[in-house]
């Protein structure tokens, strides 16, 4: 008896080291949220990654699992961001005849736009007295996570505060630009699907898909533009500025 | 089945392309996004999609909110780290998300209706 109890002490510690268990966690979480989004009907103000988020912190910080730990075992599945990344040149290649039509459009709205979406940020923190670890966190907030990681640690940022930085950006980018497409009378996929992949990056990219493949095709354009843009600009504006 | 392994393998080869293309000229840019480059300049060249790519990419695509979540979670566990500043992050990155997302959109729509080809969707 008191060698099974040993076993299962054993086994706990060694099963939260495991990758299947990280994975387990994450696809539950990710379905559990989903099933929850459809639970709620579908409310724009809420995407299922949000609830799928708060789920999977919330398993996380009642079981005994370490989140370095679980980090570490779930890198099989994040290394999985490589490819998609990679993939999103197919849906970019498909729609190239759309954007070489816009191609004016798009070489105008990038620049000033993807500044805006950074300057916004760190100005308003700014003003609120933010700390600068803090102001570099924020400022590369609409830039793919991959990107916005080495643009952060350039900066003297932190990393997981940048990262839950994405994810509210990403929800709200979501969220107002449903709305004020609504409101303004917008229905031009080409507009609506840059606009979500430029402030909205990856989670912006997957509602755009959502509204049809053109709006995804110029998503997974914004998202590639704007991540290429800001890491070359902001680096180099923020050692200027000091 | 196979059809998505031989695409995976296509999208894998490109992601470590990219990843030599960043190292070698030591590009600010991440190996997924060189690699997406080079692929669609590839695709751009051959002027043909095979199937098995559009089979690989297309539940990619459809996964990246669940690979992005892992990280995404990090956040609640550094609760401690920026206590105090909750409330200037959070005005901080929802009114310039809205700012920027209006700014966007406004340029956008500007810049494309005005040439007279109308977008019909």
């Amino acid at each position: 008896m008191s060698e099974l109890l040993l076993r299962l002490e054993i086994l706990t510690s060694d099963l939260s080291q495991r990758p299947e268990t990280a994975i387990v966690l994450t696809l539950a979480a990710y379905f559990a949220g989903l099933r929850l989004f459809g639970w709620l009907r579908s409310p724009a103000w809420c995407p299922p990654i949000l609830l799928a988020a708060c789920l999977l912190a919330g398993l996380l910080a009642l079981l005994p699992l370490d989140y370095t730990e679980y980090r570490h075992g779930v890198g099989w599945l994040t290394w999985l961001l490589g490819p998609a990344t990679v993939a999103l040149g197919v849906p970019l290649y498909q729609q190239v005849h759309h954007i070489r039509t816009l191609w004016r459009p798009i070489v105008l709205t990038l620049p000033p736009a993807a500044m805006l979406a950074a300057g916004y940020a760190v100005g308003i923190a700014w003003l609120l007295d933010a700390p600068p670890q803090v102001l570099a966190s924020l400022a590369p907030k609409s830039v793919t996570a991959p990107i916005a990681m080495g643009i952060t640690q350039e900066l003297g940022g932190s990393v997981s505060l940048l990262m839950g930085a994405l994810l509210i950006t990403g929800v709200m980018a979501t969220l107002s630009i449903t709305l004020l497409a609504r409101w303004g009378n917008i229905h031009d996929q080409r507009v609506i699907g840059f606009a979500l992949g430029l402030n909205g990056h990856a989670i912006g990219t997957v509602r755009a898909f959502d509204i049809g493949p053109t709006a995804g095709a110029f998503a997974s354009l914004g998202m590639s533009l704007t991540g290429v843009f800001t890491a070359l600009w902001l680096p180099l504006m923020w050692h200027l500025m000091g | 089945m196979l059809s998505i392994l031989r695409g995976f393998l296509i999208l894998t080869a490109f992601l470590m392309l990219g990843d030599i293309t960043v190292e070698l000229f030591a590009l600010p840019l991440s190996s997924g996004v060189a690699g997406m480059l080079l692929l669609t300049f590839w695709l751009l060249l051959r002027r043909r999609l095979s199937d098995d790519l559009g089979a690989a990419s297309q539940p990619l695509i459809g996964m990246l909110a669940l690979l992005i979540m892992p990280g995404v979670v990090g956040i609640f566990f550094q609760a401690d780290e920026f206590s105090g500043q909750w409330l200037t992050i959070f005005i901080a990155l929802i009114l310039s998300t809205l700012l920027s997302s209006l700014t966007t959109l406004w340029l956008m729509q500007r810049l494309v209706s005005t040439p007279r080809e109308r977008p019909d969707e």
